[in-house]
């Protein structure tokens, strides 16, 4: 009764795919209505803060970083409430990370600020002693790709239907009468920075990574929720 | 075939296989042991720039030891192997050698490309998925390349029974490709949004809880249908072959394959305990962890068994040294895995060096272990001349097992140290240690992974050496040895 | 039935089914060699004698059998 499986090539292939293709059918499909629901109040990241995003992948730093708060005691007190999954629902790909070389970062927003993000990312050590983070100094000078976050929060309107206003919308035309509103939020951000390079280069129309990135963890933790947005 | 008197094996993609195999692990291992001693010590962050970080190489070194050196590795051993097992030779087919011609041209794009575009910083940040989507395409042509050849070499077969190690590479290709596919799927951000921004740039078809379900189903079996499957399926073809000993229970060997295929898929939540993925899921995942166990050790085991009664061997082979201790690591790494899954162990072990330690003893010792001794098993074959150097094989074996054991007792340290810190309160509940303290804590035990990551490479670089001067300059042999290679 | 109790019952009484399915694979296997319908411990000899031109251990193809007698 198995003499076909074991002499057919192709029978044997399909015995196979079955009882591999079994448990991803179990366990992954059903539950992907549920499991992207946002959380009451969340709102969509900005387009700046999409771009921080993209340095904070381009960068890789969930080499080191997790945004995962597990539920217990002495990951509460350190980092805050527990992550719920209702909190991840605008985040392709999901940033988790597997390992904590560095300390957790979903919510790091609250209690981190421009200021000592610019510190930290120019000199680790000089915040934090001890620290093995390298510098990351090349953000500061390396311009931030607001087009490609631009054409993401596009996409992720159009295809996934993420609450984004009106004035999203595809083509260079959009993207240029936009780009403003990237420019006055990163603006913002750079006036609370010291950095020269970084303010000049903002004053001339251009986002530096670094203004990006901070933009980008200063969104993670509380001011995600529409109610507390930094005004 | 006009005359079939000189009907051989042809190992012209084997060979091909061989060197790409030989390069990329040297530059994989090398560029792990860099990041490793960058831990220990920062300032090796600044030799590149900004390409020469901690985070820009962590995942060049994973993508280029699992898609450079171990499929490379897997391959080789197949465009070998499968020869053989099915007593058909490739070049009875012009279709099956162009086929894997064109495989190997593609592969090679496709690595480069890989390397390049990773340094560049393109990348999706899913781990072992990092490639964007025009690299996922190409990936997937060769990938189906492969599929044409396996499946056209088994139809034109001579042997209708269709050898173990078969049957896992069947399951390598098939396992992969629907994780693959599945995993990558992404929206290329170009076309959507009228041809703003970069080409290069795709948004991931899941979000959030979702991605990191369908990301550690592939991360997972990643390592199992990459790391365990088809190198099962080669120490079943290449220990037996070279001990002359057929396997212990054949048996055995079919029932634990389909123990792993069922078995296997479930274990991928175990990434994903204390977090918000359902309950249950995370909950079956460490019950099918643990189950795990009995088919891996069925495998394992078996090796063991095949070496009844023949254990002088072992000091007599250094090949069969390599090939029994990887059926040990094995057996570590697979026991090591669901202690690990277990819900109240990964409280601890979660997001700690422990985890990269695991993953190590399974790799180095497992994986690339049983590649290199099966590298070593096809030399003599497909050069015609004897392995080089005997006593240079010993000598990286001790070097390399050292190093193996290193690296994993270092990491086991580190990452309970770090585990108990982290959680550690004082008597009024409090955190004991700030996040600094249990970083600084370390160091000792990053220098001596990084002196493991030394060691490893220096007997990678051994072990390229003698390959090379065995394809080169090493004694020509009249005919193919039946099953002990020969060595000088 | 929601889909959630659906996905209960199918993963329970499909897991059921699959362990049954080894259980009786692995009666198979026995009894078949019992039988002396098959020798599966012989197909481990497919990895020892691989040369070329040696005799399959399991042949039922006739073209490559012909091959065989020819290549004598």
């Amino acid at each position: 009764m198995f003499h076909w499986l074991e002499k057919n090539p192709f029978f044997f292939a399909v015995g196979v795919f079955l009882v591999i293709a079994f448990a991803g059918l179990v366990e992954i499909l059903p539950n992907f209505a549920e499991a992207s629901r946002p959380v009451a109040g969340l709102r969509p990241y900005t387009v700046l803060e999409l771009a921080g995003k993209e340095v904070y992948k381009k960068d890789n730093c969930i080499a080191c970083h997790s945004q995962l708060i597990r539920p217990f005691k002495a990951e509460t007190d350190r980092y805050g409430q527990y992550s719920l999954s209702g909190e991840y629902a605008y985040d392709r790909p999901f940033l988790w990370g597997s390992k904590r070389t560095g300390p957790d970062l979903h919510r790091v927003g609250n209690y981190r600020t421009t200021d000592w993000h610019e510190n930290h990312m120019w000199e680790p050590t000089s915040v934090v002693p001890g620290s093995i983070m390298p510098a990351y100094k090349h953000q500061f000078t390396n311009t931030a790709d607001i087009a490609t976050a631009y054409a993401e929060a596009v996409t992720v309107k159009n295809v996934f239907h993420v609450p984004y206003g009106d004035d999203i919308k595809a083509g260079e035309k959009a993207f240029d009468a936009y780009k403003p509103k990237i420019l006055a939020e990163a603006k913002k951000v750079a006036d609370q920075m010291k950095n020269k390079d970084v303010k000049d280069m903002v004053a001339a129309g251009k986002v530096p990574e670094v203004v990006a990135l901070i933009s980008y963890l200063n969104s993670l933790g509380r001011s995600r929720y529409e109610a507390n947005k930094v005004k | 075939m006009q005359s079939n008197a000189a009907l051989e094996y042809d190992y012209t993609i084997a060979k091909l296989y061989t060197y790409t195999a030989i390069l990329f692990g040297f530059v994989g291992m090398l560029i792990g042991t860099l990041i490793a001693a960058q831990l220990a010590f920062p300032d090796l962050n600044y030799l590149l720039g900004e390409y020469g970080t901690f985070s820009r190489l962590r995942p060049l070194h994973t993508n280029v030891v699992i898609y450079g050196f171990t499929v490379s590795g897997i391959f080789a051993t197949f465009y070998y192997s499968a020869q053989r097992v099915l007593k058909v030779s490739m070049a009875e087919s012009k279709f099956i050698m162009f086929v894997g011609k064109l495989q190997f041209f593609l592969y090679l794009i496709a690595a480069t490309a890989m390397v390049i575009t990773e340094l560049m910083g393109y990348t999706q940040s899913k781990e072992y998925a990092q490639m964007e989507w025009p690299l996922d395409l190409l990936i997937v042509v060769i990938w189906v390349l492969w599929g044409v050849a396996m499946f056209a070499l088994i139809g034109i077969r001579r042997e209708k029974a269709l050898y173990i190690s078969m049957w896992y590479f069947i399951a390598c290709f098939l396992g992969v490709a629907m994780l693959y596919l599945f995993n990558n799927m992404a929206v290329p951000t170009y076309f959507t949004s009228g041809g703003v921004g970069s080409i290069m740039h795709s948004v991931s078809m899941y979000s959030g809880t979702n991605d990191a379900l369908v990301q550690w189903w592939w991360g997972h079996n990643a390592v199992a249908f990459v790391f365990t499957v088809p190198i099962v399926g080669m120490i079943y073809y290449f220990l037996p072959k070279e001990s002359g000993q057929s396997v212990y229970s054949y048996k055995l060997s079919l029932l634990s394959f389909w123990g792993l295929m069922f078995v296997y898929l479930w274990a991928g939540s175990h990434h994903l305990l204390w977090s918000t993925v359902p309950d249950w899921m995370q909950t079956m995942g460490s019950i099918f962890s643990v189950v795990l166990i009995l088919p891996s050790w069925g495998s394992a085991i078996n090796m063991l068994l095949t070496m009844k009664g023949e254990w002088n061997q072992l000091t007599e082979n250094p090949l069969i040294k390599f090939m029994v201790l990887a059926s040990t690591f094995y057996m570590l790494s697979t026991l090591e895995g669901p202690i690990q899954a277990i819900k109240s162990v990964n409280a601890i072990a979660h997001f700690t060096d422990w985890i990269p330690g695991h993953v190590h003893d399974g790799v180095l010792g497992w994986v690339a272990f049983m590649i290199m001794a099966a590298l070593f098993h096809m030399a003599p074959r497909m050069f015609k001349r004897e392995i080089y150097s005997k006593k240079l094989i010993e000598a990286q074996f001790w070097l390399q097992t050292t190093a193996v054991v290193l690296y994993f007792t270092s990491m086991w340290i580190a990452g309970i140290t770090q585990g108990m810190m982290w959680r550690a309160v004082d008597e009024y509940g409090n955190l004991m240690y700030s996040f600094i303290d249990t970083v600084t804590v370390l160091h000792p035990y990053y220098a001596i992974r990084a002196l493991a990551g030394v060691l490893f490479v220096t007997g990678f670089v051994m072990f390229a050496y003698n390959m090379i001067k065995t394809m080169t300059s090493s004694r020509e042999l009249s005919e193919e040895p039946q099953f002990k290679s020969p060595m000088a | 039935m929601d889909i959630r109790e659906l996905q209960g019952y199918a993963t329970f009484f499909m897991t059921i089914v699959f362990v049954l399915v080894l259980y009786w694979y692995i009666v198979y296997l026995y009894r078949s060699e019992k039988k002396g319908e098959k020798d599966y411990e012989k197909l481990g000899n497919i990895a020892l004698d691989d040369e070329i031109d040696s005799k399959p251990i399991n042949s039922s193809n006739p073209i490559s059998n012909d091959k065989k007698e020819r290549n004598k």
